[in-house]
């Protein structure tokens, strides 16, 4: 969402820089720039902070919420799958992540309709690196 | 029919919402005891059993399984006479193998192939 307020800013206004969104939004370019490329996670809480001063409304806030929270979902499941001895259980996932069995389960989904993640046999389950997606 | 439709899929945003509800309307009952905790809804002699799972993204709807004797090959048919790959082959823990594929107005059609 903040890529595409960005792309829209610019659009209307070609000279409007990273630099400057980052002084509309009150953090600094870099950490913006690492955001704006996926690099670094930004919290439900701060996304919201985020796009509040945008200017957005409620409805926005929480799409935006929701879409944080599932990415930090994906990215906590694919770390647990890619410990050693993973076993393929979404109630042992769920209580290692602390999350509900339905969360988990559409995260699963998301990263294999993604090609995030296959299920390479019944007990096998690999992360996908991104170059071979 | 060459390749049956064997399943169905209820794709919801709060499945134990939609058990209950076709446990109350329909008599439906829930068995989630399997490795995704998947609530398969066995089908009593008549007709073709299904699930409910949790949907992803977008808006709640029924996906229908066809049975394939090969999931890849069903793809690459797929994908020949226009349609989208919106899952590849996955292996369930089960040993069932499953991919998801798009006709060409989007419709999602679930594609299976039962462990042998």
């Amino acid at each position: 969402m903040l890529r595409e307020e960005f792309e829209r800013r610019r659009r209307s206004n070609p000279r409007f820089s990273l630099r400057a969104f980052a002084l509309v939004l009150g953090i600094d370019s870099a950490s913006l720039s690492q955001v704006l490329r996926g690099r670094r996670a930004v919290s439900p809480r701060a996304a919201a902070a985020l796009i509040g001063r945008l200017g957005l409304g409620v409805a926005e806030i929480d799409a935006a919420a929701n879409e944080s929270l599932r990415s930090s979902h994906e990215r906590r499941l694919l770390r647990q799958i890619a410990v050693p001895g993973f076993v393929p259980n979404t109630r042992r996932l769920a209580r290692r992540l602390r999350l509900r069995g339905d969360d988990v389960n559409a995260a699963l989904t998301r990263l294999l309709r993604s090609g995030r993640l296959t299920m390479l046999s019944p007990a096998r389950w690999a992360v996908v690196p991104e170059e071979r997606r | 029919m060459a390749h049956p439709v064997v399943r169905w899929q209820a794709l919801v945003r709060d499945p134990d919402q939609a058990a209950s509800f076709y446990a109350a309307t329909f008599g439906w009952s829930v068995d989630d005891r399997n490795a995704l905790g998947y609530r398969a809804i066995p089908s009593a002699g008549r007709g073709i059993g299904g699930g409910i799972w949790p949907i992803p993204d977008g808006q709640p709807m029924v996906q229908l399984f066809v049975e394939v004797p090969d999931v890849e090959a069903a793809l690459a048919a797929a994908s020949a006479h226009g349609g989208q790959i919106v899952m590849p082959r996955q292996v369930l823990p089960d040993g069932d193998e499953m991919a998801v594929v798009a006709g060409p107005e989007g419709i999602a059609w679930g594609l299976m192939r039962p462990r042998a």
